[in-house]
């Protein structure tokens, strides 16, 4: 596991190296579709499969609380 | 409590010099969701018997721009819910015989969960620091959840970067429900005298007799941080990385769901396998689970977004998430969403399937949650959006409308549908 997390701070390392994009660039990254989080209609879809799966977290969804045990 | 809130925010502006509000207006979403599901592996009773179930989930949040800096979201939802092997906690309350395949009718086959969340966040005046604070209250009939926890957000490289962290933590408490065949023997009460073995016949071992020891842990703790990484690639490549870490304590089994030995005779009251005992798990778990979002803008019409995400935690469980979206662009208007999810996971060390268990073991399950399965996902979705905001209702206009369904399928058998929908309305 640790070496999994030290490969994605490598590449967030190489990530955050790239040339910065101005504002005026970025149109096509404000779109609506290119969030990288995930709209609120989303959520039932992640609170149902954390209920019925055992993984859950780093999606944005929650990661404790309630008990899903229905 | 919203218009004071927006007169607030308004007076406020006409004090200071201009810059761009974090949030315009007052934001309101009505969400809803409908999901049923069927399997025959119902942890209820014991890894076999009906886990058919529906919920319906309105929902409402509120956000509301406080100021230029500062945004207050509150958040509502209601989850009803009947679930056939919820109704199965005491089987003998229905009106046929008792069946792990046939729903019961009693209090335990429906009940409704109320959650209400407070979220408040503040931007710096160059919008390069964000930091919020949440409290969340849940309740049901047998649980209780208070939740609470923080966030700092800092921007940097023109906006190009953003790393995150948060801390959240929730205590949870239970009021422990017991399967119905047990409770005349946790600790040493009236046992075969009870009524329930007065009216029914016992069949197959005659001589029930369960070894039941109550839980004597009531709460659940969970204690989580995340970390957040996002980065703007290039004009139509941005990815991000997250890394949440999760302990959580207490009792983290379901008091309810059964377990049958394989080296104890079995019993039963009509067709219903009379319960060896609960289900036991260990009173500590360790999770982490890192994931990414990579999402690409091929032109107009086209966007691709994926999604990754590695799990594994201290109970054997490990997983791998996959899904891709492509939202397509058919009209100014209108965006269509086909989307597909892979996952996968292996067995936690406890459990077994029914039957599978032995009395001597320390931990078990038949929790089919917990099993070793893989599941597929397909989803369709459809946007209506309408940057405008024509359609009106008293003072607040449609900016968009979602329309989501989704089938999900596991190997094991089980088969969900959900179906959910959102409205937006901004307040002008």
């Amino acid at each position: 596991m640790i070496k999994r997390i030290l490969f994605c701070c490598l590449i967030a390392g190489y990530f955050s190296s790239c040339t910065a994009v101005k504002e005026y660039e970025k149109v096509k990254i404000n779109d609506p579709d290119m969030v990288l989080s995930t709209k609120g209609v989303d959520r039932f879809e992640t609170n149902f499969q954390a209920y019925r799966e055992a993984a859950a977290g780093a999606n944005g969804g929650k990661t404790g609380g309630g008990c899903g045990c229905n | 409590m919203i218009s004071a809130a927006v007169g607030s925010a308004q007076e406020g502006d006409s004090t200071t010099t201009y810059k761009k509000r974090v949030l315009e207006n007052t934001e309101v979403d009505f969400l809803a969701s409908y999901y049923t599901q069927e399997g025959d592996n119902a942890a209820v009773s014991g890894g076999v018997g009906t886990e058919h179930l529906t919920n319906v989930t309105p929902t409402v949040v509120v956000s509301i721009p406080l100021n230029a800096d500062d945004v207050l979201t509150i958040d509502g939802e209601v989850s009803a819910y009947t679930s056939a092997s919820s109704s199965n906690i005491n089987p003998f309350d229905g009106g046929q015989p008792a069946d792990p395949f046939v729903a019961s009718s009693g209090a335990s086959s429906s009940d409704t969960w109320t959650n209400l969340t407070g979220t408040y966040s503040h931007s710096s005046d160059d919008r390069n620091d964000i930091w919020s604070a949440k409290l969340a209250v849940s309740t049901e009939f047998d649980y209780f959840s208070l939740g609470f926890g923080g966030s700092y957000t800092k921007l940097f490289n023109e906006k190009n970067t953003e790393v995150s962290v948060n801390a959240n933590v929730y205590l949870d408490n239970w009021k422990t429900i017991y399967p119905y065949e047990l409770r005349p023997f946790e600790n040493g009460r009236n046992g075969l005298s009870d009524g329930l073995f007065r009216r029914y016949n016992i069949t197959g071992n005659q001589n029930y007799n369960p070894d039941f020891v109550g839980l004597d842990k009531t709460n659940r703790n969970s204690y989580s941080v995340g970390l957040g990484f996002s980065q703007i690639l290039s004009e139509r490549l941005q990815g991000s990385l997250a890394l949440d870490v999760v302990q959580q304590q207490g009792l983290l089994s379901t008091p309810f769901q059964r377990v049958y030995f394989k080296d104890v005779e079995d019993s039963f009251i009509q067709n219903f396998q009379l319960a060896d005992d609960i289900e036991r798990l260990p009173d500590t778990r360790f999770k982490i689970a890192a994931g990414g979002r990579l999402n690409y803008y091929i032109n107009e019409t086209f966007v691709v977004r994926t999604y990754y995400r590695y799990y594994t935690d201290d109970w054997g469980i490990r997983s791998n998430t996959a899904s891709i979206e492509v939202p397509i662009k058919i009209a100014q208007k209108f965006t269509l969403y086909p989307s597909y999810r892979y996952y996968d996971q292996t067995a936690a060390d406890y459990f077994a399937p029914y039957e599978e268990h032995l009395s001597t073991e320390e931990f078990y399950t038949s929790d089919y949650d917990l099993s070793e399965f893989n599941a597929n996902q397909y989803g369709f979705g459809v946007t209506y959006t309408d940057i405008f905001t024509q359609f009106h209702l008293w003072q607040f206009g449609l900016k968009s409308i979602d329309l989501k369904y989704h089938y999900y399928e596991r190997n094991t058998g089980l088969k969900a549908n959900i179906i959910a929908a959102g409205f937006k309305f901004i307040l002008d």
